[in-house]
């Protein structure tokens, strides 16, 4: 069974990017450009994995990443913090969360395939 | 010391032996006198010569003097008895000359004795006197009579004082007029201050003290108050100088009795915005702000211990005005007027802390600016790499042709410097802002070096010469001192001429306190401008580089630079045109005080 990857972006080019490289990974990628929506999706039909951006409006990634470890089924999901921000990797440290890994935008192929790897191995 | 003489075992001294042969010889012409004079028959006038050495006699020695008078006179009275009896008024008037002669003779010993106890007690006076004194003439200005003292005190010998005037003893003409004027007012003068010259022409300041001896000869006692003088003129001006330096100080300066102002300088004046004669007797403890007064009193507090000890600290203040004003207080214990005090210095840095604020705003927006940047930076090099990775991978589905490929390759490949690049600029907005921790181990410093060189591969592009212990370990952050040597590799590889080749050497030296690791390229060297601007991450095109294309080595260096500073240590350069350059890590043997700001 193909694993489903939930991607939460608001920058369209990346987010059809990650569409792509996902495919081409053998994912299903579940494109969404916005936190709310996404909540309401994984909520629905939870994913083998979140590909999470932070900078994000209304909601941002840490609001969700909140909200998603207050629910109980998702509460173990694995989640890849996929920014630019150099603040984040300091913020996520502080969390301890052992399902949480983090990708620095921009990242090659490889680097990608390895930390998706790396839960769903 | 006196020659002993005895007279029948009695010992004498010299003085006395002289003293008796003095008045035996006196006695014997006094007698041989008398014998001539009765033998002749000279009548009453002759015997009478004898009072003389009698008399002579007594004046130098009063009581053996005296005791020979009577002995005189009854000898006298006794031949005059014989040779003149029976005639009775003869007999009378000797008899009464014989007294009159012996009364003669204890007043001149008594008189003797009055003159010489008085003349001994001045005698003594003028000479053990702590004062200097002289006798001189009052028309002539002669000095007739001097003390050593006085002589002592300005250079010259008793005797070579005797030849000088009084009036030339004083330093100037103008002294010299206004002694003359107290001495024609024909009082006698106590207390005279004024400044006689040395043999040598220096001053010397005395008081002169003078009475009328007579009418010509006036007395003078002199006290020398050179030393004090001169005392009181260095206090008086190291007290200028002080007063001086006070005022003008730009640092508010008060004294203190506990946190009473009991001085405060024209710089506190302003500080605080009170006049300076508000300042005194006003508290301390008012002018600060009310809430660091808690605090202010527990410091001031210290200040009643039987020993304080200096202290600062600092305190905002609160102005004349209302203003607030922050300044550092620098309590010193003092006496004053034998007195404890406090000297408290104040330093106002209001304006500094404003500075200091305003820097750290600009830098913590500086911080923020570049976390902004780079995130804009990044997330447009998403798609690119994204892309650019696509169509390489998978160069078949998407119908692209070799040259295509590399095209695309080497777009890749810039892409990923230009990653980097920004990822090394955060790094060191990081390094610069804020402290950087160290995750410090210990490890094998031939593994890491080997390990480096591996990876980076340089191998392939030159000849790499290891010399390191194989069991030389440092305790360091490995990570970052793997960055370091890296850095250092990487740079001697692309700066090498063909046949390119570096050498990387462990310099040890036992006195050295760091760990010396040298990576030394045969390259074209580096002149002296580009070593100045080598490890500075702003480039003005005269550094490395600006001609580098391979990550950007200024900022890399720059960051190796702050990783080797972090642990206490230092990179050092030498370089010799087109012979070389050596870089050298010092690292320090022993980790640092992790109290200590590194």
């Amino acid at each position: 069974m193909t694993r489903k990857i939930v991607v939460i972006e608001d920058d369209q080019p990346i987010l059809d990017l990650m569409g792509i490289l996902l495919k081409k990974l053998g994912y299903e990628p579940i494109l969404i450009p916005n936190g709310l929506d996404a909540l309401t999706s994984v909520r629905a039909d939870p994913p083998d994995l979140i590909l999470l951006d932070i900078m994000m409006s209304p909601l941002s990634g840490w609001e969700f990443l909140e909200r998603l470890r207050n629910e109980y089924n998702l509460r173990e999901v694995p989640v890849i913090l996929f920014t630019a921000s150099p603040v984040v990797p300091e913020k996520m440290e502080k969390l301890n969360d052992p399902k949480l890994g983090i990708l620095q935008k921009p990242v090659t192929y490889d680097e990608l395939k390895a930390a998706i790897s790396h839960f769903l191995a | 010391m006196e020659h002993q003489f005895s007279i029948r075992g009695f010992p004498i001294s010299n003085t006395d032996f002289v003293r008796y042969t003095v008045i035996a010889s006196l006695t014997l012409c006094s007698i041989l006198i008398t014998a001539i004079a009765l033998s002749k028959n000279a009548g009453a006038l002759y015997p009478q010569l004898f009072y003389f050495p009698i008399l002579y006699a007594t004046y130098f020695y009063p009581k053996r003097g005296i005791i020979l008078s009577g002995f005189c006179g009854v000898v006298y009275e006794c031949l005059i008895y014989f040779s003149l009896y029976p005639d009775t008024f003869a007999l009378w008037s000797a008899t009464g000359q014989a007294i009159l002669f012996i009364c003669v003779a204890l007043a001149v010993g008594y008189f003797t004795n009055i003159i010489r106890i008085s003349e001994a007690r001045y005698r003594s006076i003028f000479e053990n006197s702590l004062l200097g004194i002289i006798l001189f003439d009052k028309n002539q200005f002669t000095i007739s009579l001097a003390n050593h003292q006085i002589a002592a005190m300005l250079g010259y010998t008793v005797e070579e004082i005797s030849h000088v005037t009084f009036s030339d003893l004083f330093f100037s003409r103008d002294l010299q007029r206004r002694f003359f004027e107290h001495l024609g007012s024909g009082e006698n003068i106590k207390n005279f201050e004024t400044c006689f010259a040395t043999k040598t022409g220096e001053p010397h300041w005395v008081i002169l003290s003078w009475s009328r001896i007579d009418d010509v000869v006036v007395s003078c006692s002199i006290t020398d108050i050179h030393a004090e003088k001169m005392a009181r003129e260095m206090a008086v001006d190291s007290s200028t100088q002080y007063q001086q330096l006070t005022e003008s100080s730009p640092t508010g300066i008060v004294i203190t009795n506990h946190t009473k102002i009991l001085y405060a300088n024209p710089a506190f004046s302003r500080f605080s915005g009170y006049k300076p004669d508000e300042c005194i007797g006003r508290i301390i403890t008012d002018s600060i702000l009310e809430e660091d007064k808690d605090r202010f009193v527990t410091f001031a507090g210290k200040w009643e211990l039987p020993s304080p000890v200096p202290d600062r600290a600092e305190f905002r203040f609160l102005t004349k005005e209302g203003e607030n004003r922050q300044a550092v207080l620098y309590f010193t214990p003092i006496i004053r007027n034998s007195r404890p005090a406090g000297l408290i210095n104040i330093v106002d840095n209001t304006e500094w802390e404003e500075y200091r604020g305003r820097v750290e705003q600009t830098k913590e927006r500086r911080k923020e600016m570049m976390r902004a940047v780079a995130h804009e930076l990044r997330t447009p090099l998403q798609p690119i790499l994204g892309y650019l990775n696509l169509l390489l991978q998978d160069r078949n589905s998407f119908g692209i042709t070799d040259e295509t490929w590399q095209i695309l390759d080497r777009c890749a490949k810039s892409v990923d410097q230009e990653r980097q690049i920004i990822n090394q600029m955060l790094e060191l907005s990081v390094l610069e802002g804020e402290e950087t921790s160290l995750d410090y181990s210990v490890f094998s410093v031939p593994g890491i070096v080997n390990g480096v060189i591996a990876n980076g591969g340089y191998t392939l592009k030159a000849e790499i010469a290891v010399d390191i212990p194989h069991d030389l370990h440092f305790e360091a952050d490995r990570q970052k001192l793997s960055y370091v040597v890296d850095v250092l590799i990487a740079n001697g590889v692309n700066y090498s001429k063909p046949p390119k080749k570096v050498w990387i050497t462990y310099r040890d030296s036992p006195t050295l306190p760091f760990h010396r690791l040298a990576i030394q390229d045969n390259g074209i060297g580096i002149t002296e401008a580009q070593l100045d601007a080598i490890f500075k991450p702003e480039d003005d095109g005269t550094s490395l580089s600006s001609k580098h294309n391979a990550g950007g080595p200024g900022l890399s260096l720059a960051i190796a630079k702050k990783y080797v500073q972090l642990h206490g240590g230092y990179i050092s350069v030498d370089s010799i045109g087109n012979i070389g350059s050596t870089f050298t890590i010092h690292i320090p043997k022993k980790r640092p005080d992790k109290d200590q700001p590194s």
